[in-house]
């Protein structure tokens, strides 16, 4: 269990995190969310005790990371899977951090084959591929068999195979009843793995909820429809409280009346219509929309740009 | 696929301490490699540098005048490869440090000891545990190279009961043993001076974080910051001259000069040894302060 109470940090006069709180609880995936530069990684930080807050607090199982007596056999990290000496073996590289918290030396190769580098264990870490180190990276997490798990963007750099091995591995320690933290800018990806959903945006906090709740409250249904008689198809529609979007093509968006209200409609005024089709907005658009007004760069091609 | 996984105790006495970090951060230093090529260059270049230095001023034995002789120092010769040594153990002080904040694996290691000073200490000790070691062999193999050199140049070991510090008219170059004049005291120190050293750098590492940064400020304190004092007028030289980092390395080093026109320009060996101690002291320890209180 992760607590957030009032969080805040600022570096200079970037007010990076603010008054941000949230809870990740056992047994569960939850998606850490926001665009880039939201302050996700800052959050990740003052978790482990890396960052000191300016404001709130953050604790582990009611303590702060700080007075972990063991950190590592009570909270594993991925937060920069490149964040390790070139010229370390991987193996040396696990053993360094094993004899750091008295882990028993056997682990370092069992987590080196459960992320599949038990081959590689004596190579330099810099000749590792992203992917090899962020397994790596995802092994050093593993490695005290702790009962909470930080990963900053782990699916990253990973191929079509990795991504699915990561996806299965997080549901699986998640189903082992630890808790399990992932933050990612991906809202696709994170619908795949997570159950619970922390948003951000600019530093505070969007929503606090669950994947399937997040999706159904914050989408409103579209309906695309086409007509040879548009123009009066859309008085119609008007008229029945439904509003209209009229796109370049000559279709309309219509929002506010299901499908069945506007074939109804239609047919009460002798209307054809050549398409009734329902527009089911993706998760990127909804994480999108609300998140609009918090990403800090745009890019000249608009919102989607920064994703 | 998955073996099958051995549980690791959640709950365990005591916490991650100075032992845990001793034993992590020996594994870091033997792992790579620069850290090897460092020591072979300190013992090589360390033995090599101090016998030619030696064969060149026994060569110019025969071209000294009285004063010279009295000043010719058979044990700082023997010791002349800390010049380069000095260089060496400083960045390899500054890189344990200065590395990890470029690569980013300084926030694992934190967050592995969230103790920051147990980092601190287990870097120092494991640092300065290899750094004496390898130093103190430099040191006296060196020593005894350096006698042999002295002697293939017609060196002639000291009568019974006569030191270098009284016998000046000789005409035979001085050949000394370990236990002679002060020569222990002097090679046991060079070692001392080396580590003292490394830990500084350490320290700076932990200050500035960069590699580049911390060795210029390394480099300078040792080679820079006695030309700085020189252009000065003497009556503001001389009180510092003696506290120079560089000048208590000499002062611990060397055996004759303290007869000569040198005398009263050094600090006694065992001053410069404590002043130099203190002066790594308040490194390492700003270091620490400044891990514990800046974010990682």
């Amino acid at each position: 269990m992760i607590e957030a109470t009032g969080l805040s940090k600022s570096y200079g006069r970037t007010r990076a995190v603010d008054d941000l709180s949230f809870e990740v609880r056992p047994g569960l995936v939850t998606g850490f969310l926001g665009p880039n530069g939201s302050g996700k990684s800052t959050t990740m930080r003052m978790i482990l005790g890396l960052d000191r807050p300016d404001a709130g607090r953050v604790t582990l199982d009611g303590r702060r990371y700080h007075d972990l007596p063991w950190p590592l056999r009570e909270v594993g990290a991925l937060l920069d899977a490149n964040a390790v000496h070139p010229g370390r073996s991987a193996h040396d590289h696990l053993l360094g951090l094993a004899q750091s918290n008295a882990i028993p030396r056997g682990r370092v190769d069992q987590v080196l084959e459960q992320v599949g580098l038990d081959g590689v264990a004596g190579r330099r870490v810099g000749k590792f591929s992203l992917g090899m180190s962020q397994r790596l990276g995802i092994a050093s997490a593993l490695l005290g068999d702790p009962a909470v798990l930080l990963f900053d963007e782990p699916v990253n750099g990973l191929d079509p195979e990795g991504i699915l091995w990561v996806r299965t591995l997080l549901k699986s320690l998640a189903a082992e009843g630890r808790t399990i933290f992932v933050s990612s800018h991906l809202m696709s990806e994170m619908a795949l793995t997570a159950t619970n959903l922390v948003v951000i945006g600019r530093g505070t906090l969007i929503a606090d909820t669950t994947v399937d709740d997040f999706i159904a409250s914050n989408t409103e249904s579209t309906v695309l429809v086409r007509s040879p008689e548009a123009g009066r198809l859309t008085g119609v529609l008007l008229a029945s409280g439904a509003s209209v979007d009229v796109r370049p093509d000559g279709g309309l968006l219509v929002t506010k009346a299901s499908p069945s209200d506007i074939g109804d409609a239609a047919h009460g005024a002798g209307v054809a219509i050549h398409e009734l089709s329902p527009q089911q907005a993706s998760l990127e658009d909804v994480f999108m929309e609300l998140t609009s007004d918090s990403v800090d760069f745009h890019g000249a091609s608009g919102p989607a740009a920064a994703l | 696929m998955t073996a099958v996984v051995e549980p690791v105790a959640r709950t365990r006495s005591g916490r991650a301490g100075v032992r845990q970090a001793v034993l992590s951060e020996w594994t870091k230093l033997r792992s790579v490699r620069s850290t090897w090529i460092a020591l072979v260059v300190v013992l090589v270049a360390g033995i090599g540098l101090s016998a030619l230095v030696t064969n060149i001023e026994a060569g110019r034995w025969s071209m000294l005048g009285p004063a010279d002789r009295a000043q010719f120092d058979p044990v700082r010769f023997s010791q002349t490869g800390e010049f380069i040594s000095q260089f060496v153990v400083g960045v390899l002080g500054a890189l344990i440090v200065t590395s990890e904040y470029a690569s980013g694996s300084i926030r694992t290691t934190v967050a592995t000891l969230p103790r920051r000073t147990t980092v601190v200490a287990g870097k120092g000790i494991v640092i300065a545990l290899v750094i004496f070691v390898v130093t103190e062999i430099t040191a006296f193999v060196s020593f005894f190279v350096g006698q042999l050199v002295l002697t293939a140049h017609g060196g002639r070991a000291l009568p019974a009961g006569s030191s270098i510090l009284t016998q000046i008219r000789s005409s035979a170059i001085p050949v000394v043993g370990i236990t002679d004049s002060g020569a222990l005291r002097a090679v046991f120190l060079c070692g001392v001076y080396l580590t003292m050293l490394t830990l500084m750098a350490l320290g700076i590492g932990f200050i500035l974080r960069h590699t580049a940064g911390a060795i210029s400020l390394y480099v300078g304190l040792l080679l820079v910051l006695p030309l700085i004092v020189q252009i000065l007028p003497s009556s503001l030289s001389d009180p510092i001259e003696r506290y120079l980092p560089s000048n208590l390395g000499l002062a611990m080093i060397v055996v004759t000069t303290r007869k000569t026109d040198f005398a009263g320009v050094l600090l006694s060996p065992w001053a410069a040894t404590a002043t130099l101690v203190l002066y790594t002291t308040a490194f390492v320890a700003v270091g620490a302060w400044v891990l514990v209180r800046r974010d990682a």
